[in-house]
């Protein structure tokens, strides 16, 4: 590593890329280890934290680590190739190396969640955060109630995570719904045809002793929230995770500011109560 | 410690000396036919008849651009080295009270929790030697949002000019006690010269700061139309955030070949359509009002209530240098109703 005796919040540790995933034609999940053997060992996160994901030469970007916490050793990010890194990200392979800066923010507390039945939805690329969660819990599944699933995306071949989609199909403890936007659909598709707010009130799961997380395009959020509220969920039995454009992660940089509350440092996982304080500007 | 007294000519020994000792001595100098902070190398060069330089001297402290860490692909992946700063002494000569008050705002954000030793290990080594004001003009509004020329908050070292062409010296902080201090051959003891009378500028009846503040913090101002109609002429340039000495945004920038190359953090502006642009297309902030209210908002709510400090210091550079004349104190008035 670098020989660096200031203190430079701004420079990323290394990764190397170990493995690749390519769950749609524009999604890849990559898996991560760090360079240095001590990080590698000892990196220790919370379930909903993000990171600063850097391909040098074109800059970092912002996402959620995807993995969870209870798989040591190596962790996970997915992202769809929308602008210049996550382009250039794309275009590394196994072996190759990239910068991380993190784990940034606050988490999902799934230690006080211990007995409840858990809930998620997530559309599209919102599934990432999520599915740390979901990972966490079923890593520690006699700590949780039943576990709800309901995932949508535009069309079948946008839905990431496919194999893992297919494995939480066949749990027995797990009730997975799946459901492409109308119009998404192929002809095999047994899954439901919806938009996820639709699909989630189809679903009803009780909202007696549990918890909802969602994720995803923030006018499904919007919906969700609204759902769920229909469904008998109060807002604070509702979590979600606002994750915005972010340079520094670390409350400097002045760009994920929703009102007065900086997403990088009191956020990104917040309840439902907290986001109808805030203003209405994510 | 007894107030001091500095002789006008004395600046030229006190340019040589801090020279002399490796520092870098920033002052007020016309550049381009504008008053601009640069760094001097004689007294002569020194402009004292200014209202305020043109830029804030925030840039002194957080540069427009600086390489955070330089990185070159290797054979078996990338090399990543971290940049260090070891700032000089910058003694900062000719500042006005109201963008003295800045430096602690900047500090504020930029030690919160985590801390950029890009900033502080600057900061730490800046001397600011404030000039009181003899002179202002209609832009100045120091005294609306609670500082004047006799504001001392933010100086190390705070100078009235004196009638028989000196300045009555008064070292405030610590850093200031020790300047003045190490280069006390320059000064001379204070053998009571008159001081010139300062300029104050009218307080703006129509502004009342706690209620602006009362006013942000209820969310429902957010879709009020007086946004909107307000900043409608805004162009969305950045003017504004580029001389104002607490604004603080900034944007990490990757440049280089595809074989070597620097991070760099650059100044970036919240009036600008890109910087809260998701790749999505999803955009927070995605008209020009939103942006201005951004802006306001961090000035008049965030900086107050997160970091304690001011958010404008009332310096008038965003009146002067705005292209359609959006005077933020007609915003103010506006909203202290």
């Amino acid at each position: 590593m670098t020989d660096n005796k200031m203190n430079n919040i701004y420079l990323p540790q290394l990764v190397t890329i170990e493995d690749i995933y390519d769950e749609t034609p524009d999604v890849r999940s990559y898996r991560l280890v760090f360079k240095d053997s001590t990080l590698r060992e000892g990196f220790d996160f919370k379930a909903g934290q993000f990171g600063l994901y850097s391909a040098f030469g074109l800059g970092e970007s912002t996402f959620c680590i995807a993995s969870s916490p209870t798989r040591k050793g190596y962790f996970q990010c997915t992202f769809r190739r929308a602008g210049r890194v996550t382009n250039g990200m794309a275009d590394l392979s196994i072996g190759d190396t990239m910068g991380f800066r993190g784990p940034y923010g606050n988490w999902f507390p799934l230690d006080q969640w211990k007995g409840k039945n858990m809930v998620f939805i997530a559309g599209g690329i919102g599934l990432p955060p999520v599915r740390s969660v979901i990972w966490n819990c079923l890593d520690r599944r006699e700590e949780f109630g039943r576990i709800t699933i309901v995932y949508g995306a535009r069309t079948v071949s946008d839905l990431v995570y496919k194999e893992e989609l297919a494995h939480w199909g066949k749990r027995a403890d797990v009730t997975l719904v799946q459901a492409v936007d109308p119009g998404g659909q192929t002809p095999d598709w047994t899954g439901k045809v919806g938009f996820v707010p639709t699909v989630l009130e189809q679903t009803a799961p009780a909202a007696e002793n549990s918890i909802a997380i969602t994720c995803g395009p923030p006018i499904m959020i919007k919906f969700v929230l609204a759902t769920l509220n229909k469904l008998g969920f109060r807002d604070e039995q509702v979590y979600t995770t606002l994750e915005n454009k972010m340079k520094c992660g670390v409350g400097k940089c002045g760009r994920c500011n929703v009102g007065d509350v900086y997403i990088c440092k009191e956020g990104p996982v917040y309840n439902a109560a907290e986001v109808k304080k805030m203003y209405n500007d994510f | 410690m007894a107030d001091k007294y500095l002789k006008k000519e004395a600046l030229e020994k006190l340019i040589a000396a801090v020279s002399s000792s490796g520092g870098c001595f920033i002052a007020p100098t016309t550049d381009a036919r504008q008053v601009v902070f640069k760094s001097v190398e004689k007294a002569a060069d020194i402009t004292h008849d200014y209202v305020l330089a043109r830029n804030s001297y925030k840039e002194f402290v957080f540069p427009q651009t600086e390489v955070v860490a330089t990185f070159a692909v290797r054979q078996h992946g990338i090399g990543l080295t971290g940049k260090e700063v070891a700032p000089k002494e910058t003694v900062i000569f000719g500042a006005r009270p109201c963008e003295a008050a800045s430096l602690s705002s900047l500090r504020a954000v930029f030690t919160w929790d985590f801390i950029d030793e890009f900033y502080t290990k600057r900061e730490d080594r800046t001397i600011v030697m404030t000039v009181a004001c003899t002179t202002g003009d209609e832009a100045c509004f120091c005294t609306t949002v609670g500082l004047s020329p006799e504001s001392t908050a933010g100086s190390d070292v705070y100078l009235k000019e004196t009638a028989d062409n000196g300045y009555l010296v008064q070292a405030i902080s610590e850093k200031g006690k020790a300047f003045v201090e190490k280069y006390a051959a320059v000064f001379e003891e204070q053998a009571g010269a008159k001081t010139k009378k300062l300029f104050m500028p009218e307080k703006i009846k129509g502004i009342d700061l706690a209620k602006i503040t009362g006013r942000l913090k209820n969310t429902g101002h957010y879709d009020e139309p007086v946004w909107a109609e307000l900043t409608r002429k805004c162009i969305g340039c950045g003017a504004c955030t580029y001389v104002c000495p607490t604004c603080h945004c900034f944007d990490m920038v990757d440049e280089g070949t595809a074989y070597e190359g620097e991070r760099r953090k650059n100044w970036d502006s919240c009036q600008y359509d890109s910087f809260t642009l998701h790749a999505s297309g999803h955009n927070p902030r995605d008209t020009q009002f939103k942006r201005w209210r951004n802006r306001f908002m961090c000035k008049f709510s965030i900086y107050p209530d997160k970091f304690a400090s001011k958010g404008c210091v009332g310096c008038g550079r965003c009146v002067r240098v705005c292209p359609v004349r959006l005077d933020i104190t007609e915003v103010m008035e506006e909203l202290s109703k």
